[in-house]
């Protein structure tokens, strides 16, 4: 059946938390094209209304709840978001048989209720038993690198973290080890919107670029959108690390605005930004032209405060 | 250290450069030349902020050593670099310096600037 499908304007593949697809699709129309280890799904969407959902590894088809409840058992897939002109929606709801104007909306879960199943099994029809954390693992400890003594103080870590209701952490000479612990329960609501199909569209643009290996929008508490092919924890944890320490410093610098940092090491260059109320990451090649990333970080903070 | 400001002052010659100093890892800073900023204690301690973070995130990244460090504002940026062991370069320039340019010469004058330490 997926073959059949017209296949739409790609907006280009991701990475993200199955929930993450309806939260952020309230005006797309079209098909999101789902991979999960050797298996491929679908969902159809009118937006923000789930049509139907499939899902297919060998001879195992799942359609309906029972793909959904799959999709909704792993932490984070894989998927592109192709968007359907009207003539392609009707086509596409042809061949799922769906009737036109027909309401059979599959409503879409508060939070996923089945459970990861773990990521090297085949997909299953049975449903395995719920496990409600779909968001963050907790991070392993870093390595604290030995202080040595330090003849000016470094600055103390900001004493309240913006947007986050956080414990206050202990003033120390040593700023602490660059791991922010992952929320001890994740949220059980659906989570906000906070990305649009022009935010995706900027993303995508942004990931073409040569030399960005991976690009992802976060926040304090989780990973939005990840467009490349990385393990996110780890780069989530640098991320993480690097605006922790702008929140140190920024506060004592009259130099405006904060733009963008970028660690460069023999790999490569990871540079955070800030991107609307979230923060970008990019993960680029040690050869990239950091003049370009440069201007296209400055502009969208320019069309952000236009 | 005579000769080390007079290579620090190479870099005050770029456009839009406003400070070039050596600082130790740890932030403390070895030598520096300045025009038209000022190098209070606050702003030694976000050196030293920066210095101890980036080395220890970019140790916690494979334990990969630090190849640069650049922070931007609106106004200025940052940029750090290694010179040898311990010894790193830091040079802060107006945003309408040119990058390439200060790398550059960072890259160029570190020879010169690991045999006066």
């Amino acid at each position: 059946m997926m073959e059949q499908l017209p296949d739409g304007k790609s907006i280009g593949w991701m990475q993200a938390p199955p929930q993450w697809i309806f939260s952020h699709t309230l005006r797309f129309v079209g098909i999101v094209r789902i991979v999960i280890q050797d298996g491929e799904g679908f969902i159809l969407i009118n937006k923000g209304k789930p049509l139907t959902y499939y899902f297919k590894h060998g001879r195992i088809e799942l359609r309906g709840n029972a793909a959904l409840d799959y999709f909704n058992s792993n932490p984070t897939i894989e998927f592109n978001l192709s968007k359907y002109t009207p003539e392609e929606m009707s086509l596409a709801m042809q061949i799922c048989h769906i009737e036109d104007g027909e309401t059979k909306t599959i409503p879409v879960p508060v939070a996923p209720a089945v459970p990861a199943e773990p990521p090297a099994r085949a997909p299953q029809p049975s449903a395995a038993p719920a496990r409600p954390d779909t968001v963050a693992t907790p991070a392993p400890a870093a390595a604290v690198p030995k202080p040595a003594p330090v003849p000016v103080k470094p600055l103390p870590e900001p004493e309240t973290v913006p947007e986050e209701e956080t414990p206050s952490v202990p003033v120390s000479a040593v700023p602490p080890p660059p791991v922010l612990e992952a929320p001890p329960a994740p949220p059980s609501v659906p989570l906000p919107a906070v990305l649009d199909a022009e935010d995706i569209k900027i993303i995508s643009q942004i990931k073409k670029l040569n030399g960005i290996v991976a690009i992802s929008v976060f926040n304090d508490d989780r990973n939005i959108m990840l467009m490349g092919d990385v393990e996110i924890e780890p780069l989530l944890r640098i991320a993480r690390s690097l605006l922790a320490t702008t929140r140190k410093i920024t506060p004592h610098l009259d130099w405006g605005q904060f733009v963008h940092m970028t660690l460069q090491i023999p790999e490569g260059n990871i540079i955070i930004a800030d991107y609307r109320e979230n923060y970008l990451c990019l993960l680029t090649t040690r050869t990239i032209n950091i003049g370009h990333i440069r201007r296209i970080l400055r502009d969208l903070q320019i069309s952000e405060g236009a | 250290m005579a000769v080390l400001k007079e290579i620090l002052n190479k870099f005050l010659i770029l456009n839009g450069v406003q400070a070039a100093m050596v600082v130790q890892e740890n932030g403390e800073i070895i030598e520096s030349m300045k025009s038209g900023i000022r190098i209070d204690e606050e702003l030694q301690r976000v050196i030293a902020t920066l210095m101890l973070d980036s080395k220890a995130t970019a140790t916690s990244f494979g334990d990969a050593p630090l190849s640069m460090l650049f922070v931007e504002y609106a106004d200025y940026f940052l940029i750090i670099g290694p010179v040898m062991e311990e010894f790193y370069l830091l040079v802060i320039a107006k945003n309408t310096a040119n990058i390439g340019q200060i790398t550059y010469a960072m890259k160029k004058n570190q020879e010169e600037i690991v045999s006066t330490l």
